[in-house]
């Protein structure tokens, strides 16, 4: 058994040492809210967080989660009615179109963010570079997430 | 000028032209969004496919059994386990489902295996002998026309051949003040959908079969698989409903022929095939590399008189919807300009460099590119303003387009770009280029495109729409066209709102799910907006009548909608003309690296011709989304293949604009009100990233010099910069 945190809750499964933690998130724990989109750690679409840090979950083996906590992106925010600032933003600016790269932006941003509470723009597109989008453009992403960090609600 | 929200609080609405947040927003940002992808069943099967050895090759002999041996394989099926026709393809069904005397490309399925894991399904691959018998790739379109060339399929090597002709043109070339040329190549970009192509099948109970995958045009899937299993398409419902991305790459069958082929042999038990990357860029689509060899003629007031082109497609191994890009492609060559001589030869050539089909444009990024070149070519060579020359020559509603025909409905191409002429970026693109740092040259360029919506003509075009009030008294929208990411599921909830006088969050929307709702086409050709919402107002407009009248719930109340059709026709090009079109005007400032050549784009304004806003937000994230997408097909996208072997696997060297490269974009709505449209909109999806894959290199050869080939790659506009300085 190879047990750690997920989202606050631990975790115990059975699978071998060198499953992708992606796929135990997925298959073992049914959180599919990290996807696969390259499997080469290039897009940053299964960016989950290990003990705060953002890594593809893609390139980490389950056996490097032991006694880890993970947080994903069902593990921010309290849900659709109680979203964190950075997915209210999200919704807000329209920075979700097909949203299937979103939960990985979702998990840099916070990630970012919770180091660099005030980042400037340059920051903000530094920060997200690991993470490819194919329907946006980014513009409405980085305006989100310099939102967010503004604090504004609106 | 105005902007689109300060517009919008005076014009009677209450929804429509509002920014409505995406009602899918909350779900999504909290990846509780459910793709088909991410759906699991007990009991499943896994599925592989097993790709062709070679590019072009005679199958011998294929022998399974050892893989069938192994243990934990449940079944291993070859073209001899297909029940009916074993071939696709959207237009002619030439692609095999599965080889069977021949592989024409890497990405050739020759059989499929389902096992108990997905680890097994694998070792069951390398089970499996194939023997083949190689032969020599034809993966250059210029020599697959060549006489002796190796057939790529029975019928020889060229596959379509389109033509327009009007007027004279080597008069109008000889009497043209200024003649210039070129010959413009485009790289085989790849949609790069984030999503992989994927899904469930599974057998019911009572014999029907259920798909669960990803995917623009369900009914046509249904239509496709039943063919292939020699079954009633009634027997299948397709889910398809929503996309992790798709820009035509999902407009094709993908996967959902293996897995019902493989469901009816798991014996009830759900069976689920999702491809890694590497699997995806060898088997899917992608879009046709264009070879445009072209004239343009024009006088010394600025008339553009004349235009000449020579169009090679790459088609690779399979058709699918290579013919209708190929006539897409010649009827919007021209552009939106009023040419009178025009000459187009367009040849879509087979050869084995995987296989092509729709993609975001459909053909029109590439003649754009060619032809924006030229005009930008001809008022460097008249003395004119770029821009100035371009508003002289575009046409206006009730005048003839380049391709000879009248245009009956709204365009403001005009409009376009007046509005980016008036844009700060426009106003201040000589101070910006003058201020460029030491080592950095900088350049501004501008272009205008225009893209049809729908089908087009001669060719069937049509949405339905249910609304129904449940026995709860809740709404419900059923419309075909796939929530995709643009965001249409929130339109069509505005607009029914509109009707309905309620709010669009109290509508619940239903997409893509051939089990409950009716057939509303494809969600391509940028009709998604125009053809789903005026069948969602029509079918809403039903309901407001069925509940004027006091009709208790539940009510039902369907609407269609029929596209309509130009009043002329194009001979020889099937789908043309188009009565509807989307039009865009977009210009760019772009810097130069002097030692490197590289590039970087720093503003982009795009004006959009898009009838009436439905909804800014969703406007500005397709301007966006195509701009950026633009911007990587002019610069650094690009699938290399050598012998018909992908060079590019993956997106590790498959090069996607980052949020580093993005640059700030402001987009302009201009409204024109369509009136055949769902309160006066168009579809844009399209003609998004038509205009800037021009406008580019328009701003690389005001810095440095002109590229001829995309993508502009920091080699390629190095050597335009070596080839300028030496130039006397």
């Amino acid at each position: 058994m190879i047990s750690f945190t997920v989202n606050g809750r631990p975790a115990a499964v059975a699978v071998p040492d060198a499953k992708p933690l992606l796929d135990t998130l997925r298959d073992d724990l049914g959180l599919t809210g990290a996807k696969e989109c390259c499997g080469k750690g290039e897009c940053g679409s299964c960016t989950v967080l290990m003990d705060g840090e953002p890594v593809c979950a893609c390139l980490v083996f389950t056996a490097q989660a032991r006694g880890v906590e993970i947080i994903t992106v069902e593990g921010i925010g309290g849900g659709p009615e109680q979203l964190d600032p950075i997915q209210a933003a999200f919704v807000a600016e329209g920075a979700a179109q097909c949203g299937y790269c979103t939960p990985g932006f979702i998990v840099a941003a916070r990630a970012l963010l919770d180091k660099n509470p005030h980042p400037t723009a340059a920051e903000i597109r530094r920060g997200l570079a690991g993470n490819l989008c194919r329907c946006t453009g980014y513009q409405k992403i980085l305006q989100a997430v310099a939102k967010a960090a503004e604090g504004r609600a609106d | 000028m105005r902007s689109i929200d300060e517009r919008r609080s005076s014009d009677g609405f209450q929804w429509v032209g509002r920014r409505v947040p995406r009602l899918d927003g909350p779900e999504k940002v909290t990846g509780r969004t459910k793709y088909m992808t991410d759906l699991h069943f007990a009991n499943a099967a896994y599925g592989r496919v097993l790709r062709a050895a070679h590019p072009h090759a005679i199958i011998r002999r294929i022998e399974v059994s050892r893989a069938r041996a192994l243990p934990g394989v449940i079944c291993v099926l070859t073209a001899a386990d297909i029940p009916g026709l074993n071939g696709f393809g959207i237009i002619i069904q030439d692609q095999p489902v599965l080889a069977r005397e021949k592989v024409r490309m890497t990405g050739d399925a020759v059989a499929l295996v389902a096992a108990e894991s997905e680890e097994l399904a694998e070792q069951a691959l390398a089970l499996i002998e194939v023997d083949y018998e190689p032969l020599p790739a034809v993966t250059e379109p210029l020599q697959a026309l060549a006489p002796g060339a190796p057939p790529v399929h029975e019928g020889g090597n060229l596959l379509q051949r389109t033509t327009l002709c009007r007027g004279d043109v080597a008069r109008a070339f000889a009497e043209a003040d200024a003649v210039v040329e070129g010959t413009f190549e485009t790289p085989r970009q790849m949609h790069a959908f984030i999503e992989t192509e994927g899904g469930w099948a599974r057998l019911e109970p009572d014999g029907s079969l259920t798909i669960w995958c990803p995917a623009q045009a369900a009914y046509r899937d249904r239509l496709q698989v039943a063919r292939i299993l020699g079954w009633n398409p009634n027997r299948i419902r397709i889910i398809s409903s929503p996309l992790g991305g798709g820009f035509g790459g999902k407009d094709e069958l993908t996967v959902q022929h293996y897995l019902a082929l493989l469901a009816l042999h798991t014996g009830g038990r759900p069976v689920k095939l999702h491809y890694k990357r590497e699997e995806s860029v060898v088997a899917g689509i992608k879009r046709h590399p264009f070879r445009v060899e072209a004239w343009l003629g024009a006088n010394r007031d600025g008339t553009i008189t004349a235009l000449q082109a020579r169009i090679v497609v790459d088609k690779g191994a399979y058709a699918s919807l290579g013919p209708a890009v190929l006539n897409l492609a010649v009827e919007h060559i021209a552009g939106p300009y009023k040419v009178e001589h025009v000459a187009v030869e367009g040849l879509l050539v087979y050869t084995n460099n995987g296989t092509n089909g729709a993609f975001r444009g459909f053909g029109v990024p590439q003649t754009c590119f060619a032809l924006e070149s030229l005009v930008e070519m001809a008022a460097e060579r008249l003395g004119i303003d770029p821009l100035a020359l371009r508003k002289q020559n575009v046409v206006r509603r009730g005048e003839v387009d380049g391709a000879g025909h009248r245009i009956e409905s709204s365009v403001a191409v005009w409009e376009c770009l007046d509005a980016v002429e008036r844009s700060s970026l426009w106003e201040g693109r000589a101070e910006w280029v003058a201020a460029a740092p030491a080592g950095k040259l900088r350049g501004y360029g501008v272009a205008c495109g225009v893209h049809g919506v729908g089908l087009g003509k001669g060719v069937p075009d049509f949405a339905n729409a249910a609304v129904e009030l449940t026995a709860e008294g809740r709404f419900r929208l059923l419309v075909a066209p796939q929530e995709i990411g643009q965001g249409n599921g929130t339109i069509y909830a505005q607009m029914a709102a509109e009707v309905l006088g309620c709010a669009p969050d109290e509508i619940e929307v239903v997409q893509g799910d051939t089990g409950q709702v009716p057939d509303g086409g494809t969600v391509t050709a940028s009709r998604g907006t125009y053809a789903g919402g005026m069948a969602t107002v029509n079918a809403a407009k039903k309901m407001a009548t069925l509940l004027g009248q006091g009709a208790p719930p539940p009510l039902r109340a369907e609407g269609y909608f029929i596209l309509p059709q130009a009043a002329g026709a194009l001979p020889g090009i099937i789908g043309a003309p188009h009565h509807v079109c989307g039009y865009a005007a977009q210009a760019v400032l772009l810097e130069v690296d002097a030692l490197t050549g590289e590039t970087r784009v720093e503003r982009v304004v795009s004006a959009i011709d898009c009838g009436r806003v439905i909804n800014p937000t969703g406007l500005e994230g397709q301007s966006e989304g195509g701009v950026v997408m633009g911007v990587g097909f002019a610069l650094c996208e690009d699938t290399l293949m050598e012998g018909g072997l992908h060079r590019t696997r993956n997106l590790t060297t498959y090069i996607l604009p980052t949020t580093c490269e993005t640059p700030a974009i402001e987009t302009i709505a201009v409204e024109s009100c369509e009136e055949t449209g769902p309160f006066g909109a168009k579809g844009i999806g399209e003609v998004v990233m038509v205009p800037v894959v021009a406008a580019i290199p328009n701003a690389i050869a005001r810095a440095t010099g002109r590229v001829f080939r995309l993508p502009a790659t920091p080699e390629r506009v190095w050597a335009a910069m070596r080839k300028e300085a030496q130039q006397p």
